[in-house]
């Protein structure tokens, strides 16, 4: 049988770790260059040579041992658990080239846990241009370990860091620090107390009581007292720090040797710009007006020839398929419900194109440190930012995200208003519905008016979030801050592999996730759509045509008579009910039933709509969806459904509501608790209703 | 009933089946899965 290595990745935030785990296992991890993307362990294997298999635990960046937060903790929870099923039988620490001072601190320490540790020292390709020569064999005698030099970006050195995996019996075990320099007299007594445990270990157990509450030191050394003060813990805890950098301080100084006249330049000129406290708003402010344009008008060529080629599909089906339910289901339901979803491919890979740019390139880290002032003045503290950039993907990962923040409270209310923030699944609503009630007019000369009113509604979600937050801090009444220490990763020429890679991973996303749904959903409609009880329902076409044969046209008469079974059917009785709940917002029926589909992904809502209005007419005619859309005609009034104040009044309502059932769910399991994801969820949707209700009634 | 509705039929209470199963059913946590994304959307 195959030799079962498990292997933990453990280094610093961003030093590219999960771009190891990806070289090493071949999956496709989301990558970012900016801190904070890994927050729990993930997993995945690797063939090594030798026909041995490796099991690759991904770990959150942690700083150091000391651990503070959540994340961090994970690290320290599953090192010091020799029976954890993922205890590694061997560690690479993931370090970077240009902070290898910094990220030895971590090592050091996982060093002394006495675990066999090899030392990768990533992105290795930026040392002739940063003037960085390192002695590697010097580096590997003075830190009693193996040197795997690689390069995640361009995959070099990853073989040799898998041989050195492979060989992590021949690592020696000698720590770096003997535990007892850091006050002899306290160390002395540990070890005479407990000869069998490992000195290290007890004092990272009893630094995590007292950092998180916990009670292993009780466990583990009954009533012998070993506590200190919180303060001489500190205390220890620095005088520890202060020896592992002179030990790595003393060991880099002859190992490493930094030429810096190339260090310093581009760099720092461009952060000096693009953090700016005016020019760097702007610049941002230009890149977001440059992606929602480019979202709109380079996507509307493709967007156009799918929406074609589904009403096309659909009327095709109907006409050469045998008549029957199935040939109604395929052309009423599924065909058009798919297409709702398939045509904003486009637009969802723009999106992700331009996020994975910024990522990739180091930016995102700028907008980090821009965001962060902001935040400030409304009460969050600079670790929110992150989940709320995060969130324009996502809320679920973005709720996660937060847990790098050690303050409970701060992390509730970063939880709490973290699905303000424009997710991918708005976009399609978005974009329909500005095609539908904001003209394609240019202003500025350059500046198409709909991909501004896109931009307003992302800025408008980033608003509601911070205000929210500001609300609930003066609720929560959140005195205590946690500090934010943001790193400025070096700036980086995007790859093209890991922004297409990206951008394939997140549209395949949208498509399987929300498809899955969408076309589940499409069938349930279209039975709901096209059966119903009563006379009503079955007599449809008698009633119709005695009633309104001299009113309406032959030529019209199918469609009336669709239109007449709708209303009657399962879902029009359905959407007949809520409709006095949503008429003052403006909305019919249909539009309450695609509300209320949409719950459970809020892309369903254009899908849904497809299909109830592919139901509602004779589908003898090659409408696109926007077409149906926009010739829906409300019969009591005569004017169309998607008009300007039903537009704006649908668009807050999907900036403000808490239309996903997938962040409840997160949200309870962060909090552990109901009460939070149900304050969510009335509070969010009782505040869309009321602002798409003033919004409604001032503009009709 | 016709073999059209019953296909019909069988994919409406798949369809239900499906996104009860989804809502309303806690999906075990797979083993060393490796995937990214949350899939929520």
């Amino acid at each position: 049988m195959a030799e079962h290595l498990k292997i933990a990745l453990i280094g610093n935030p961003n030093t590219g770790k999960t771009s190891v785990f990806n070289q090493l296992t071949g999956l496709n991890q989301q990558v970012g260059n900016y801190p904070g993307i890994t927050v729990e362990r993930k997993t995945g294997s690797c063939k090594l040579p030798g026909n041995i298999k490796g099991d690759i635990i991904d770990l959150p960046g942690t700083y150091s041992l000391n651990a503070s937060s959540i994340d961090e903790n994970v690290v320290i929870e599953l090192l010091l658990n020799k029976t954890d099923k993922d205890y590694p039988d061997v560690v690479v620490v993931v370090t970077d080239v240009e902070n290898l001072k910094r990220n030895l601190l971590l090592f050091t320490q996982i060093k002394d846990l006495e675990i066999p540790t090899i030392l990768a020292i990533n992105m290795s390709d930026r040392m002739e241009k940063k003037g960085i020569t390192l002695d590697i064999p010097y580096l590997e005698s003075q830190l009693n370990t193996k040197i795997g030099l690689i390069s995640s970006r361009k995959g070099s050195g990853i073989d040799r860091l898998k041989g050195l995996i492979v060989n992590y019996k021949e690592l020696s075990t000698e720590p770096c620090l003997h535990a007892s320099s850091i006050e002899p007299e306290y160390f002395d007594r540990l070890r005479k107390a407990f000869p069998n445990e490992l000195l290290y270990k007890l004092w990272l157990l009893i630094t995590q009581d007292a950092n998180f509450g916990l009670s292993h030191t009780n466990e583990l050394m009954g009533t012998a007292s070993f506590t200190k003060t919180r303060s001489d813990l500190k205390r220890l805890q620095q005088k520890e720090t202060i020896k592992r950098y002179q030990f790595i301080n003393d060991v880099l100084k002859t190992g490493q040797a930094i030429d810096t006249s190339k260090a310093k330049g581009l760099r720092a000129k461009l952060d000096r710009v693009l953090t700016h406290k005016v020019f760097g708003y702007l610049i941002f402010v230009g890149i977001l007006m440059l992606i929602f344009q480019s979202i709109f008008s380079w996507s509307s060529i493709p967007m156009d020839l799918i929406d074609e080629g589904f009403a096309w599909l659909s009327v095709y089906t109907q006409e050469n398929m045998a008549p029957g339910k199935l040939t109604d289901l395929i052309a009423q339901g599924i065909v058009p419900g798919i297409g709702g979803v398939v045509i904003f491919i486009p637009q969802i890979a723009f999106l992700f194109l331009f996020i994975s740019l910024l990522e990739e390139s180091g930016y995102m880290s700028r907008v980090v440190f821009l965001m962060d002032r902001i935040m400030k003045r409304f009460g969050l503290s600079g670790k929110s930012v992150v989940p709320l950039i995060s969130g324009t993907a996502c809320a679920i990962p973005a709720i996660m995200a937060a847990r790098n923040i050690e303050n409970w409270r701060e992390r509730l209310i970063t939880i709490l208003v973290t699905p303000f923030t424009t997710c991918s699944a708005r976009l399609p609503v978005y974009t329909i519905l500005i095609s539908l009630i904001i003209p394609e007019k240019t202003v500025g000369g350059i500046f198409n008016l709909q991909g501004i009113t896109l931009m307003a509604l992302y800025l408008l979600g980033f608003l509601g979030a911070i205000v929210s937050a500001w609300i609930l801090n003066k609720i929560l009444d959140n005195k205590h801050k946690s500090f934010f220490v943001a790193e400025m990763p070096n700036y980086k020429l995007p790859l093209i592999k890991n922004v297409g890679l990206n951008v394939l991973e997140k549209t395949k996303a949208f498509i399987y996730g929300a498809g899955k749904i969408i076309l589940a959903l499409s069938i349930i409609i279209w039975f709901l759509g096209s059966h119903g009880p009563g006379e009503n329902f079955e007599n449809a076409e008698s009633i119709v045509r005695g009633q309104q044969e001299k009113i309406i046209p032959e030529e019209h008469m199918e469609d009336a008579i669709a239109s007449y079974q709708l209303e009657n059917s399962y879902i029009g009785i359905m959407g007949k009910a809520i409709e006095p709940v949503i008429r003052p917002l403006g909305y019919d029926w249909k539009i309450g039933i695609a509300i209320v589909s949409s719950f459970a992904a809020r892309e369903v809502f254009v899908g849904t709509l497809a299909t109830i209005y592919n139901i509602g007419s004779s589908g003898e005619n090659e409408a696109t969806i926007k077409q149906r859309m926009e010739a829906e005609v409300d019969p009591a009034s005569g004017e169309k459904v998607f008009n300007f104040a039903t537009g704006i009044s649908l668009l807050l309502f999907y900036a403000f509501a808490m239309q996903c059932i997938s962040t409840l769910a997160i949200t309870k399991k962060e909090t552990n608790s109901w009460k939070w994801p149900l304050i969510q969820l009335f509070g969010m949707s009782t505040f869309a209703y009321l602002v798409s209700l003033i919004a409604y009634q001032l503009l009709k | 009933m016709d073999i059209q509705s019953i296909i019909a039929y069988i994919l409406v209470a798949a369809a239900a089946a499906f996104l009860v199963k989804k809502f309303f059913f806690k999906k075990k946590k797979k083993k060393g899965c490796g995937e990214g994304d949350c899939g929520c959307h």
